[in-house]
């Protein structure tokens, strides 16, 4: 193999092998990037987008298929990059069926990640909930509100062997939020308790009203 | 079968493909013999030359027969006159030709006679064949919708005006549409008699890099949508080393509305074998592939037509023309959508795969069909290259603008007087073509916007229609020149109706493969759904607002990128009437569901 290429990555100059791609760069120079395929011998079709990096002609370029030069420039945090990556997220997780408290990928999600880098909030404590389904707490008999939280603390009380209290607030996508009561129900707790427990952090919470509402047609 | 043109005039020609044939081949069968000179040979032509003019006893009817004119009864035209003739017995020739564009007088006829006016008669019927036909030998011709030129002598003649005199006529410049409605699309013969392969003649002479020179020169640019500068993309596949190369011939128009190719390649298919020779000639290709639709079964016939004539007189095949230069074309015709009429998803589907587009880089120019050096190009710039090659790069890059020259073939449909197909230099206004070629909106109407470049391309409000056709200003005004498609629309259509049919279209067609186009177009398709029912908020636009300019951004294909396009212009040029939808809850043109729900709430 002849010498290495060149690549600016945020302004941070990186040496990479011929052939690599512009991903195998920023994962070099450092910079934290999350990408759904990984790697860019695993999967090439850069159809998830959610990688996208702009060339200084201001293209938006798969980091993950884009191959890279010498001499290469790339920014992976201009206000256009962040802007597609939230809203193509946004719109991977609009059909995503999110049921956390029974997916396998509990407490190691990438969307659970990228979703809390790009401040994005609609996936339960769960999906970071480091209790497997069989530990659960909810399967214990006690009444945690990780299903109905959102995310983004690292499901700091569920890992010490506490309940979630629900303090980061609810989550507002109504399909997320019936399928949770139903689990919660499934389970044997009444909603009415649910409802109790959920007015301790949400008693000011315009999504209250709503919540009830939801609960009431489950 | 009776001596054509393309057959040896005597024993002394000698051309015989492939072992040996006639470099002059060509020029010889208008302007020969070359090779001898013998008063009887030259006769044969004269003769021949005369009754192409004017069939084989003076009187000839040429019929328009293509997926325009079939559409409206030209077939049961054809099938009067040929009984008409059979029955009064009459010498006349009867001879299919293509179609000229001029949507509106469809189905069409023209007689033609020595010594009269060549006389087009418009929206015939099968019950006015016969009138029309005696009343012409009669010498009368006051019945005609145009002269193809006047010769005068026939009665009602200044009644009628010529071609020339028409204005849809005279502001075209017909270059690559120049035979479109005049030759018999079957006939190889009528296609050289009006100038067929000499621009192939006069490349296989020139090195390859001198016939990229003249392209470069003549500012020719894709005409597929994106005007990407020809001469690039086939200097960057010359100068790949590889042992194949592939020319591929793009004749699937993925867009509603837009009509223009398929009336090229059914009108004059020998055009684009024409130019894919020259093509690959210039890139040192040895295939070519035509990919055609299912809507295109006509084109696909007429066009294997040609190449089996083509390769029958030494034009195609090997050792062409004795210059050792060999090409072969094949027809690819699949079930074509959307999708496939992006290059590289089209490549897939020449590939036997579903049609999704790939990862760019590789380009195609470097890594295209099967992993070869491809040069795609759209039908039409390959026809252009071919009227290039013939005439000569420095006539040529007159025409059109600075940056780009030569024509396009606009298809204009919709709310319109004369809907059709139109050749007009690349920076004509919109308003020309509009207004004075196209004869504005229908009486009684008046137009709102127009649909400029079909549905990736965006709508434009009438006020803002005078400028240029040509690649580089429309990107500033929010829209593309796509497929050269403009659509009328007029005051009684609802833009959140419009731009939910789009959309629509869109969610149906999006080949499901990156994100922000499977999902986004659905997302957007269900936030108009709302809107156009009554239910939207000001905060809905905002958010079709930022899906638009992410699906603009993040989409793999050119497709995807274009698909917020109609709805961005339309917010952008006609927000009024969105906020009369979200916020008044009517629908000022009263056909979203939203009005008739109000309709009924005051009955």
């Amino acid at each position: 193999m002849r010498g290495k290429v060149k690549v600016k990555v945020d302004g941070i100059e990186v040496e990479v092998d011929p052939g690599s791609v512009v991903l195998d760069a920023i994962k070099k120079a450092g910079i934290p990037m999350h990408s759904l395929c990984q790697a860019g011998e695993l999967y090439r079709g850069a159809s998830c987008r959610l990688c996208l990096v702009e060339l200084p002609n201001g293209k938006l370029v798969p980091a993950c298929a884009y191959p890279v030069s010498n001499g290469l420039e790339v920014y992976t945090r201009t206000p256009r990059t962040l802007r597609t990556r939230r809203t193509t997220l946004e719109l991977l997780l609009a059909y995503h069926r999110i049921e956390c408290w029974i997916c396998k990928r509990k407490g190691d999600c990438i969307l659970v990640k990228m979703a809390n880098d790009l401040r994005l909030e609609g996936i339960p404590i769960c999906a970071e909930c480091p209790l497997h389904s069989d530990e659960c707490l909810l399967n214990k008999g006690i009444l945690c509100l990780g299903p109905l939280t959102v995310a983004g603390c690292e499901a700091e009380c569920p890992a010490t062997g506490g309940r979630c209290w629900g303090c980061r607030g609810p989550i507002t996508r109504e399909d997320v939020v019936v399928r949770a009561l139903r689990r919660y129900r499934e389970l044997g707790f009444t909603l009415k308790e649910v409802i109790e427990t959920a007015e301790i952090f949400w008693s000011a919470h315009p999504f209250l009203e709503k919540f009830k509402l939801l609960a009431e047609g489950v | 079968m009776s001596w054509t043109l393309m057959n040896r005039c005597c024993l002394k020609c000698w051309h015989k493909p492939p072992d040996n044939p006639c470099p002059n081949y060509v020029q010889c069968r208008i302007k020969g013999p070359l090779c001898h000179d013998d008063p009887e040979c030259r006769e044969l032509r004269a003769r021949r030359l005369n009754e192409l003019e004017f069939g084989r006893y003076g009187v000839k009817v040429r019929v328009a027969i293509a997926s325009c004119t079939l559409a409206v009864g030209a077939a049961e035209v054809y099938e009067a006159i040929r009984d008409y003739v059979k029955e009064s017995g009459l010498a006349i020739d009867i001879s299919v030709v293509g179609c000229h564009g001029l949507d509106f007088i469809d189905p069409w006829i023209e007689v033609v006679r020595k010594g009269y006016p060549p006389a087009i008669y418009a929206n015939v019927s099968p019950e006015e064949v016969e009138d029309i036909i005696s009343r012409y030998l009669s010498g009368d011709v006051s019945k005609a919708f145009a002269l193809r030129y006047r010769t005068g002598n026939a009665k009602g003649e200044f009644h009628v005006p010529t071609l020339d005199e028409l204005v849809f006529w005279r502001k075209q410049v017909r270059l690559v549409s120049s035979n479109c409605g005049l030759i018999n699309p079957e006939s190889i013969e009528e296609y050289v008699v009006r100038g067929g392969y000499l621009g192939l003649a006069r490349a296989l002479r020139m090195r390859p890099e001198e016939v990229i020179e003249e392209i470069k020169l003549a500012k020719l640019r894709g005409r597929g949508g994106a005007g990407f500068p020809t001469w690039i993309k086939w200097k960057a596949v010359k100068d790949q080393v590889s042992d194949v190369k592939y020319v591929v011939a793009n004749a699937e128009e993925g867009d509603p509305s837009a009509f223009s190719n398929r009336l090229l390649v059914e009108s004059d298919p020998h055009i684009l074998v024409e130019g894919m020779i020259i093509a690959g000639y210039a890139i040192g290709a040895s295939k070519g592939y035509v990919f055609v639709g299912t809507e295109g079964d006509l084109a696909a016939e007429r066009l294997k037509k040609a190449i089996e004539e083509a390769k029958k007189y030494g034009l195609l095949g090997e050792n062409i023309l004795g210059s050792g230069f060999a090409f072969d074309i094949e027809i690819v015709q699949d079930a074509g959508r959307y999708t496939s009429g992006e290059e590289t998803a089209l490549l897939e589907e020449i590939e036997g795969k579903r049609s999704t587009p790939r990862v760019r880089p590789p380009y195609p120019v470097t890594k295209g069909l099967w992993g070869k050096p491809t040069v795609i190009n759209n039908v039409e710039t390959l026809a252009h290259a071919a009227v290039i090659l013939r005439d000569g790069w420095d006539r040529y890059a007159t025409i059109g603008t600075e940056k780009s020259g030569g024509t396009k073939m606009v298809s204009v449909s919709g709310s319109i007087k004369r809907p059709g197909v139109y050749e007009v230099p690349i920076g004509t206004t919109i308003r020309t073509i509009i207004e004075d070629i196209a004869g504005g909106a229908p009486e009684g109407l008046k137009l709102k916007a127009v649909e400029v470049g079909g549905p990736a391309g965006g709508f434009l409000p009438v006020s803002e229609i005078n400028i240029p056709l040509d690649y580089d200003t429309l990107p500033k005004l929010g829209v593309a020149m796509g497929s050269g498609v403009l659509v009328a629309v007029d005051e009684h259509k609802c833009m959140v109706d419009l731009a939910r049919q789009f959309m629509a279209f869109f969610v149906s067609e999006s080949c499901g493969k990156c994100v922000p186009c499977r999902v986004g177009t659905k997302t957007m398709l269900s936030i108009l759904e709302r809107i156009s029912s009554g239910k939207g908020s000001e905060e809905d636009l905002e958010l079709l607002k930022e899906l638009g300019e992410t699906l603009k951004d993040a989409c793999l294909c050119a497709l995807g990128n274009g698909a917020p396009i109609p709805v961005l212009s339309s917010i952008r040029y006609f927000k009024e009437e969105f906020s009369a939808h979200i916020r008044e809850k009517r629908c000022p043109a009263g056909i979203c569901p939203v009005s008739r729900e109000v309709v009924r709430y005051e009955g």
